[in-house]
């Protein structure tokens, strides 16, 4: 049928929306609630359009397109009304970073977004870089809110297997609930409660596991917004390089979408829209692949021990003793988690060159195990899992083991090989029918791991056979006529694991799964539940006494700490390790008693560590604690001081107050944060000051803006200020010290880089002041600000990132909570 | 019809006329929801325990709502050989009274009668229909309620009941269509929307399965149109279901009674049972080939499922929250088929067209709206009540004649019609028609007939505030205009009305307004700003008052009201510290008290508690300063004086 938009005569397909016939004729309306997958839901009004004979302003995602319809998509009217309904929709979702008027320069300053417990704005969401909501409000132009916003303090979610939930961003467009309804079939969550109480939940405070959720991820897929997180993955940001093949954990032959960032896998999709992949697909796999005790280098036993390697060594030194066992008394087991490209040449091996009719290839259960004996009288043996008992293998003179992680066989093999295997590699695999799935190679192996069609054929080589000359496991497809194979993207069913995880598979190539994938071991297999007890042993003299979230994402610790709150002064900060393992983390000290022996720390969680802290509770004890470090700020009588601090620094400038009132200075302590809701210690501050400003970034409350504007404001009054002290992240406190450099007033800045041992030594806390190298630990942290080179602060406080991200995917439950944390009243 | 069911027709009138020529007397006891609240039961309780001990012979009906709420509870009483006598204000004692001074006695207790409800003399007593309240109105639809026990199907029968679906199985449904198109009846459930066109789309739409749904879930506050109906009358509810459901060729229908209302159910109930016994429901309705059962399905407790998809979700075990239209439930409503959903009284009106013909029905009504309209007249009115008139009736006869005006002598300020989404109606307007186009033209609507009549005392912000407040919590959550938007403004109301309020707020006001109309889903989101914007069209004023001047002029908004002692009135006789509940008055005996302002919490006790002669209590509002504060109930003064 034809019809109008924009005067533009368009043609539409029957059943089409006017939004699909847009889309098809490249006209684009904005939406947020729609997605290909799903019916139309109608909840986001952001696609509103004007069609003539229809009242009001109808959505066009559930408007059938009609002969002869006349849509108008893009007028004034449509704009404005769209820019309001996503100002109302910022309402109930942290939006100051949209309205910032510094936007540009901060997303110039620290483009990626920084790993926050609750988010608080954009630049601390892990949705940053992919999300549909900004681009929006940059289109719209969306400048400020109409009313202070709301945050509804909902308690993140961070203990369910591998997702993560913080209800506080989401914008109830209902993807979730529809997609997990569609792919499911059942509403295992479902919008709850009315009005403002209007919330995604499961049905009676449910966990996800009793309201039958099987972790196919779906929801966190569809999410336009950081609320759902793929706790693996979600810090990434866009991937670099996106590759589709099959996953391999069984038979199923789900196609993927794999996406890598450098050369790490991080994150696994559906390829096809209108089925799930079950928690192993969806959730397992770069958590498997990139397990910390993969084997990554050839060893070769030396006498008792396994001495680590070349290549060159280890085939050249394993063929050599292979040559010995040709014949029957060699056997080679594999199973089908290897490519058929892999199997081609394990076979070839085995009969050409080891002359063995000893060729097994096992077909896993439906479980995965894979197992097997040896044929009576194997006196050599080459192994590519963990698929044979201990006693069979004492009976061996000579064990080969190609394999990705260490297993017994590994430990007492002769030639223990690292293998890449599943997304790290190419080749062909079959599915529950017989049909050829490829396998592409989405990512590198670790370490020095090859593919296994290489490490027969150099083996092969060594021993002086010819026809193994392959490079590429495309070529063993050519010669073993292997073609034909296609992702299998138009799947109608689900895979059965998928809607039931009691049925997925346990073992992969000999490998218990859920032993380097530890949220598995939370849900249930066959109707039980393998629940496992942490025991995190925490010894300490530092207890806490008191803990308390100031506001979202702000908790105020009090530690009991004698030695430190005797001797603090203020500017001073302490190192702290939660436990043996953890990382040394400076934090300023907000306040201190040296009479009852405590200090106060007000703390962001803000990555790996802070969030170790945050976790624990009330009379937890952390290992370490020394302090206090720093140079105590000078405090004299200046005059006029201002006080500029966001985020911890409005804690952290609090003794400070303190001290320049006592001192005879006039105090004036201007706080910034991005919206009403995270302003803290009001009154404290109050107390200390002749002044008290505060300042919001979306104007919900005090002045709109930064701390600089309001100290700007008055400088350029004519005020006197005789001194500025900035407490703040870089940013803030970068702005802060451009902007008084043209008044000429003295600004000294809190510098927080990352710090090891404090006292001067190891020079991980480098600055650069002026032209010269100063230490934060010993000669700050406060310096002048106007000398500071923020740039290079910035790239060193980034420069371990990559590894903090990934460490934070891997370390589930970073916190004391033991995994047994589900009372299997689950209906599974 | 059936000779069976003719037979049970003859019967029913006999039986009706037996009660009409009863010797002995009968009490006929208005004891439906609202005469219950007024205190119904003790009377029954009363009377019937007095019958029974003083072992009289007389019968007691329990009847429906007669329409002057305000004078309830009302006890209809029939002796032999008089007119029936209507009484008001009828507590257990009066009842007795009654008993032995007029039934038994020759005293009409003249003082608590309302007037006589059939022919005949009464010194002393004027006609019922002559009484300012009733003189009005056309009770067409409410024709039967407090007249019939409710429970009896053979008063419904007597009186012309299922007359109207016999004709229309008689005439079919084509023609059965045609008569509803001439008659012009609309929607009366608020939308107004022509009822014949609605079965038309339905008619049309592809399928065999289609379903007819009654809208019972009445979830305007301050609304009692349909509870009353169904209480008082339930099968002429019932008979428009069998003539729509005849007209539209549905099998199945649903009623979706909202929970709250448990004796509107048990009257469906006992009615649906009764319309089964008489072959009235089933299959094959009266030999006619046309099968018809009726389900009933309570709602859960949300406003929102008054919404049309929002119900139809309900009834399918689904949340109740709206679809985006098209598609329309008459094209594909529950469970995807053509359905047709109509309010209550809409189908109230059916048997009457049927019955009397489309030309009898359009004599009452203006030219666009056709017929009569139940309102459910409350607030600051002299006669509360159930009241029905044609459409086309001014506002001031309503208000002004029926209604007897605003009492005590205060000023009427504005009408509210529509509920939380409709709008005010200033005083000025007061000669506005009550028709569906007059009042959209007033910005308002006239909804399903709640009518809240404010007077001087009434804080127009305050009542915006109000009703945000109840639609914000209403609000199902799935739009972010409605959800977000009525959050939003009333965040900025409460503001005003704690003194916070600016200038610059009353235009962020509309703009969110228009967003949430413009924007939202579903007739909640789209109408849920109409108070705001009624009241800020026509008493902008009374916001600026709030802004600028840091007052509010009515004495409503607590936040900006102080209470304090006039020391030249004070005798410090210590009534008022004495009901303060925050102990915030001081003061020694016999000397002037004073109240801490930092203590006090604005609850308005010790203004009530000051002896009208001191009256030295009073309310300061910024400037304004007001001493006195409203009388006690006028009908709590009026029995007082009866009673001696």
């Amino acid at each position: 049928m034809k019809l109008t938009i924009d005067g533009k005569s368009v043609t539409a397909k029957k059943g089409q929306t006017v939004l699909e016939c847009a889309k098809e004729n490249n006209i684009s309306i904005p939406n947020l609630c729609t997605h290909s997958s799903l019916s139309p839901f109608g909840a986001c009004r952001m696609c509103v359009v004007e069609i003539d004979g229809m009242r009001g302003y109808p959505t066009s995602c559930t408007t059938p397109a009609a002969e002869a319809m006349v849509v108008r998509t893009d007028t004034e009217e449509l704009r404005n009304l769209r820019r309001n309904i996503l100002a109302l929709i910022m309402l109930e979702h942290p939006s100051a970073c949209l309205v910032c008027g510094r936007r540009e320069l901060c997303e110039q300053f620290r483009p990626d977004a920084e790993r926050a417990g609750s988010t608080t704005g954009c630049h601390t969401c892990n949705n940053k870089e992919v999300c549909d909501v900004r681009v929006l409000a940059d289109d719209l132009g969306l400048k400020d809110l109409p009313v202070p916003p709301v945050y509804h303090e909902r308690p993140l979610e961070r203990s369910e297997p591998f997702m993560d939930r913080d209800l506080n961003l989401c914008i109830l467009c209902g993807r979730c609930v529809r997609i997990c309804k569609y792919h499911q079939g059942k509403s295992v969550i479902d919008f709850v409660g009315r009005g403002s109480e209007t919330r995604i939940g499961q049905a009676f405070g449910r966990s996800l596991l009793e309201a039958g959720c099987q972790f196919c991820g779906s929801c966190v897929d569809v999410c336009p917004t950081g609320s759902l997180a793929d706790r693996y993955a979600k810090w990434h940001g866009r991937a670099e390089d996106v590759t589709e093949s099959t996953c391999i954990f069984c038979d199923q032959a789900c196609a993927l979408a794999l996406a890598a960032a450098g050369d790490k896998l991080i994150t696994a999709q559906a390829l096809n829209e209108s089925v799930p992949l079950c928690v192993l697909g969806r959730f397992a796999i770069p958590e498997f692949l990139n397990g910390g005790d993969r084997l990554v280098a050839p060893h070769i036993r030396v006498g008792e021990v396994l001495r680590q390697v070349e290549w060159q060594e280890a085939i050249e030194m394993t063929a050599l003793k292979l040559s010995e066992f040709t014949g029957d008394n060699f056997a080679l087991v594999c199973d089908a988690t290897s490519t058929l490209e892999d199997r081609y040449v394990l076979k070839k091996f085995t009969s050409e060159v080891m002359k063995s009719k000893n060729y097994i290839e096992i077909e896993p259960d439906a479980r995965g195990v894979s197992r097997c004996s040896l044929p009576k009288g194997t006196k050599a043996a080459l192994l590519t899992g963990n698929f044979v008992d201990t006693a069979d293998l004492e009976k061996l003179e000579f064990l080969i083991v190609q394999d990705c992680y260490p297993t017994p066989a590994s430990e007492r093999a002769n030639a223990a090989l690292p293998a890449a295997v599943f997304a790290e590699v190419d080749g062909t695999v079959l599915d529950l029918s017989g049909q050829k799935r490829p396998l592409r190679k989405a990512c590198e192996p670790p370490g020095l791991a090859k593919p296994e069609w290489w490490i027969i054929s150099r083996l092969a080589q060594a021993m002086g056979a010819k026809g193994f000359d392959y490079e590429s496991a495309g070529s063993i497809s050519q010669e073993a006529g292997i073609a034909d194979a296609g992702l299998w993207i138009d799947r109608e069913e689900a895979p059965p694991a998928a809607l039931n995880l009691n049925l997925r598979r346990t073992y992969f190539r000999g490998h218990r799964i859920d032993e380097k994938v530890r949220g598995l071991r939370e849900l249930p297999v066959d109707g039980t539940c393998a629940l496992d007890e942490v025991e995190v042993k925490r010894e300490g003299a530092f207890q806490i006494l008191r803990k308390n979230e100031l506001a979202p994402n702000v908790h105020e610790i009090v530690i009991s700490a004698p030695e430190v709150a005797k001797k603090a002064l203020p500017g001073q900060f302490i190192i702290l390790m939660v436990d043996e393992q953890s990382e040394r983390v400076p934090y300023t000290l907000s306040g201190w008693d040296a009479e009852k022996g405590t200090i106060t720390l007000v703390v962001l969680e803000k990555g790996q560590s802070s969030r170790k802290l945050v976790l624990l509770d009330v009379n937890d004890k952390l290992a370490h604690v020394v302090g206090p470090l720093g140079v105590p700020l000078e405090i004299e009588n200046y005059g006029t001081v201002a006080l500029a601090a966001g985020c911890y620094g409005i804690a952290a400038i609090a003794p400070i107050a303190k001290a320049m009132k006592e001192a005879g200075n006039r105090v004036i302590a201007i706080s910034e944060a991005r919206s009403h809701y995270l302003h803290y210690y009001k009154d404290k501050l109050r107390d200390f000051c002749d002044q008290f400003i505060q300042t919001t970034i979306d104007g919900s409350m005090g002045i709109k803006g930064h701390a600089i504007d309001a100290l700007t404001q008055k400088l350029s009054d004519g005020e006197k200020i005789d001194r500025v002290i900035a407490v703040g992240c870089p940013f803030m406190m970068m702005v802060t010290a451009n902007e008084t450099r043209a008044y000429g007033v003295k600004t000294l800045a809190a510098l927080n880089p990352i710090m090891l041992d404090g006292t001067g030594m190891c020079g991980a806390c480098r600055v650069s002041v002026g032209e010269k190298m100063k230490f934060a630990c010993v000669d700050g942290p406060f310096f002048d600000a106007h000398l500071i080179d923020w740039d290079e602060l910035r790239d060193r406080r980034a420069a371990y990132s990559a590894e903090e991200i990934h460490s934070l995917g891997r370390t589930e439950s970073v916190a004391a909570a033991p995994l047994s944390r589900h009372k299997c009243s689950c209906p599974h | 019809m059936t000779s069976s069911l003719q037979q049970i027709f003859a019967e029913a009138k006999t039986k009706w006329r037996r009660l009409q020529e009863s010797e002995i007397p009968v009490f006929f006891v208005g004891a439906a929801t609202c005469g219950r609240a007024a205190g119904a039961a003790e009377v029954l309780q009363s009377l019937r325990g007095h019958i029974k001990a003083k072992k009289v012979k007389a019968r007691v009906i329990e009847v429906g709502c007669l329409g002057p709420c305000s004078f309830e509870p009302l006890v209809i009483v029939h002796k032999s050989g008089a007119p029936r006598v209507c009484y008001a204000n009828i507590g257990p004692d009066e009842i007795i009274h009654i008993l032995e001074n007029y039934v038994l006695g020759d005293d009409p207790c003249t003082k608590w009668a309302l007037g006589t409800m059939t022919p005949g003399q009464l010194d002393g007593i004027k006609d019922f229909n002559e009484h300012p309240m009733m003189r009005r109105q056309v009770r067409n639809i409410l024709r039967n309620c407090g007249l019939i026990d409710p429970e009896n199907v053979h008063h419904y029968l007597a009186r012309e009941g299922y007359r109207g679906f016999l004709k229309a199985l008689e005439i079919g449904p084509d023609e059965t269509l045609e008569q509803v198109k001439s008659a012009g009846l609309r929607g009366r459930g608020g939308a107004g929307f022509p009822t014949w066109r609605k079965w038309q789309f339905c008619r049309d739409a592809a399928g065999k399965t289609k379903y007819l749904i009654c809208n019972a879930d009445e979830g305007d506050p301050g609304a009692f149109m349909n509870r009353s109906l169904i209480e008082g009358d339930p099968h002429a509810v019932l008979e428009g279901m069998l003539i729509a459901a005849f007209t539209l060729g549905v099998s199945q229908g649903y009623i979706y009674c909202r929970a709250e209302y448990p004796l509107a159910i048990h009257r469906l109930e006992t009615a649906l049972s009764q319309m089964r016994e008489l072959g009235l429901l089933g299959e094959n309705i009266q030999g006619s080939g046309f099968s018809f059962d009726l389900t009933i399905k309570k709602g859960a407790g949300a406003f929102v499922c008054g919404e049309e998809t929002a119900l139809i979700a309900s009834i399918e075990g689904r949340r109740g929250m709206p679809q985006p239209r098209p598609p329309f439930p008459a094209v594909s409503g529950l469970f995807e088929k053509p359905t047709v959903i109509q309010n209550v009284e809409t189908l109230g009106n059916l048997p009457l067209i049927l019955r009397n013909g489309a030309g009898w029905y359009t004599q009452y009504g203006s030219d666009s709206s056709k017929g009569t309209k139940t309102f459910a007249l409350a607030g600051k009115i002299e006669r509360t009540g159930l009241v029905e008139v044609p459409l086309g009736t001014t506002l001031a006869t309503i208000i002004e004649q029926i209604g007897g005006g605003v009492p005590d002598g205060k000023a009427l300020k504005a009408v509210q019609t529509g509920g939380p989404s409709g709008g005010c109606i200033p005083a000025e307007k007061m000669d506005l028609p009550v028709d569906y186009e007059a009042l959209a033209e007033a910005g308002c609507i006239m909804g399903s007939g709640g009518m809240i009549v404010l007077d001087e005392d009434s804080c127009m912000v305050d009542i915006a505030r109000y009703f945000l407040s109840f639609t914000q919590a209403e609000s199902c959550g799935k739009c972010s205009p409605c959800r977000v938007g009525t959050r939003a403004m009333l965040s900025i109301l409460e503001r005003i009305a704690a003194g916070e309020g600016q200038m610059a707020d009353l235009e962020k006001l509309e703009q969110i307004a228009r967003t949430v109309k413009d924007g939202s889903l579903c007739g909640l989101g789209q109408t849920a700003p109409n108070p705001v914007l009624t009241t800020l069209r026509y008493f902008r004023d009374e916001y600026v008052e709030h802004i600028e001047k840091g007052r509010c002029p009515a004495f409503v908004c607590s936040a900006m009201i102080s209470y304090h002692i006039d020391r030249d009135r004070c005798s410090g006789c210590g009534a008022c510290a004495r009901v303060c509940p925050v102990e915030a008055i001081s003061g020694e005996k016999k000397k002037p008290h004073v109240i801490s302002q930092e203590i006090c919490i604005r609850c308005g006790a010790c203004l009530g508690a000051c002896p009208s002669r001191f009256a030295a209590v009073y309310r300061r509002s910024g400037e304004l300063i007001r001493y006195e504060q409203r009388k006690n109930s006028r009908k709590q003064q009026k029995n007082k004086d009866q009673l001696t």
